[in-house]
């Protein structure tokens, strides 16, 4: 069977020029970067490569690139390192209301434990506005947390502008700091931590077309953090425990082809998705593009389909080879519509039925056109069985001319 | 999560899928917590269910549930169709996930108000 993959926000397949890159350090190149003799200065050396590489690509120096095992655990050394060590200056922290889980998660732990939580709301276009940012900023705030480019809709948020605030808060003499998790972000936008004004930055490798199990936290120069994974001296103290040699290879060869091909891969991508929604929208009735169609990440596309569930059309797709995603889940008889489509103010129903279609560098015309041949039928299966979809039929039957 | 084959193939190919314009009796309950509906249609000669017909909203497991119960149902008696169980349509399904079972307590909810729909009018 054909298959295509159509889920590079989930993960992406780990490019050949990457793997070549670390099997040295899955064989001979073993060493223990703390090693002081020939075999673990060599991995020394690696490292030190790597984060050069990695600090290349968001504009950060190599000493202020901490690397970790993916993005929650960035995410976690970023909101909570920063909470705790800060604790005496406040409690208070404003985040929005589409964060990736990881994000989610800690802010809510956070809110158990006597910090106080401000969630911005998006808007209908999936962004947040910067005079909310400004108009929930308190004395005692010390984070702001707030995501580069949204997970499932790959919206890109006002982060620039928010660090012009926070820089302006600053220069007041608050203590206030900015984390942006820019996991989606990296593959599919430049990135520049001095651009963006953010103090710390979550990075992952396997949105980068490198193995997952490792990531980095970009912590600006004198920013200071409560380390999370205590009993080594690594990462300059932030992040104890063995580095783990041919990932960090990995990543920092990753990093580096990002860079290096990032306009092209953009304009690869921008162009294959404008032809996958122009086919959607000719093809199949009934559809609601979620986020703003601007301002996003160039790979993504998110639709929901009227009178039908999301789960039933990803399985379909998936029994024809098309990999997708869906933001909701049905547990229990729970209904865990998108927290995301439904932040977008998008009800019950469309939020069931939002699709999450991730293209990759590698994606090729002729596999969008495979999509755009199955998901029509995929579609009408499911309409076909809809009492909703039957409903409004009968409806627009009825209906004057 | 996994789904079986024969989960799959309700998905792909449901069965028995559709309106009956001159169903005997017809039911749509609602799952009130997470709005999954099942609408179910049985038309009856000769002492059985001569057509069944269902159409579904909702997860997975709703759609399949629809389709298995629909395909179980064709041919029997009512009292046969009295007699199944969420178990039993849950395994015409090919399975369900543990935190899945509701789909089938809701197709069975829809066999249940459609035989009641029948009995009231005396049409056994």
């Amino acid at each position: 069977m054909r298959r295509v993959y159509f889920d590079h926000s989930a993960t992406t397949p780990v490019d050949r020029r990457v793997v070549e890159a670390m099997l040295p350090y899955l064989t001979e190149r073993f060493g223990n970067p703390s090693s002081v003799h020939f075999y673990g200065q060599e991995a020394r050396g690696a490292v030190d490569r790597a984060r050069r590489e990695v600090a290349n690509l968001v504009g950060a120096r190599p000493n202020e690139v901490v690397f970790l095992s993916g993005g929650t655990e960035a995410n976690n050394l970023a909101i909570r390192g920063l909470c705790e060590q800060h604790a005496e200056q406040g409690r208070h922290v404003i985040t929005s209301s589409i964060e990736h889980s990881s994000v989610r998660g800690i802010c809510d732990a956070l809110g158990r434990r006597d910090w106080e939580v401000t969630r911005l709301p998006v808007y209908d276009d999936g962004l947040v506005r910067v005079e909310d940012v400004r108009a929930a900023l308190r004395p005692d705030t010390v984070l702001v947390t707030l995501m580069l480019a949204n997970n499932e809709v790959g919206t890109v948020q006002p982060v620039a502008e928010v660090g012009a605030l926070v820089r302006e808060r600053r220069a007041g003499g608050q203590k206030l700091w900015l984390h942006t998790d820019a996991v989606q972000a990296a593959g599919g936008m430049r990135v520049d931590v001095d651009e963006l004004g953010c103090d710390l930055l979550s990075l992952s490798a396997h949105k980068l077309y490198a193995p997952k199990g490792v990531g980095a936290l970009y912590v600006r120069r004198g920013v200071r953090l409560a380390p999370q994974n205590i009993g080594g001296h690594q990462e300059r103290e932030r992040r104890g425990g063995t580095e783990s040699v041919p990932l960090i290879v990995a990543f920092g060869e990753a990093a580096r082809l990002t860079r290096m091909e990032l306009e092209a891969r953009v304009e690869h991508v921008a162009r294959l998705r404008e032809r996958f929604e122009a086919g959607v929208e000719a093809r199949v009735a009934d559809v609601v593009h979620n986020g703003d169609r601007t301002r996003r990440l160039p790979g993504v596309s998110n639709i929901s389909f009227r009178f039908i569930e999301g789960e039933g059309l990803l399985i379909n797709l998936d029994m024809q080879g098309v990999a997708v995603s869906t933001g909701s889940a049905c547990s229990s008889g729970s209904l865990e519509p998108s927290p995301v489509i439904r932040a977008l103010g998008r009800d019950d129903e469309l939020a069931r039925g939002s699709i999450r279609f991730s293209l990759g560098k590698d994606t090729t015309e002729a596999e969008v056109d495979y999509v755009l041949e199955v998901l029509p039928r995929a579609v009408e299966t499911l309409r076909r069985l809809s009492p909703l979809y039957q409903k409004a039929q009968a409806e627009r039957a009825g209906a004057p001319a | 999560m996994a789904y079986s084959q024969t989960f799959k193939d309700h998905l792909a190919r449901p069965r028995n899928a559709g309106t009956l314009p001159d169903a005997d009796a017809e039911a749509e309950p609602v799952n009130p917590v997470c709005g999954d509906r099942l609408r179910l249609a049985l038309r009856l000669g000769g002492g059985r269910i001569e057509a069944v017909r269902f159409l579904a909203y909702g997860c997975p497991p709703t759609l399949a549930c629809g389709s298995a119960l629909a395909e179980l149902l064709e041919g029997m008696t009512l009292e046969e169709a009295a007699r199944v169980t969420r178990a039993r349509v849950a395994e015409a399904a090919g399975g369900l996930p543990a935190r899945r079972q509701h789909a089938a307590a809701l197709a069975v909810e829809a066999l249940r108000e459609v035989l009641r729909l029948i009995q009231t009018r005396g049409e056994i």
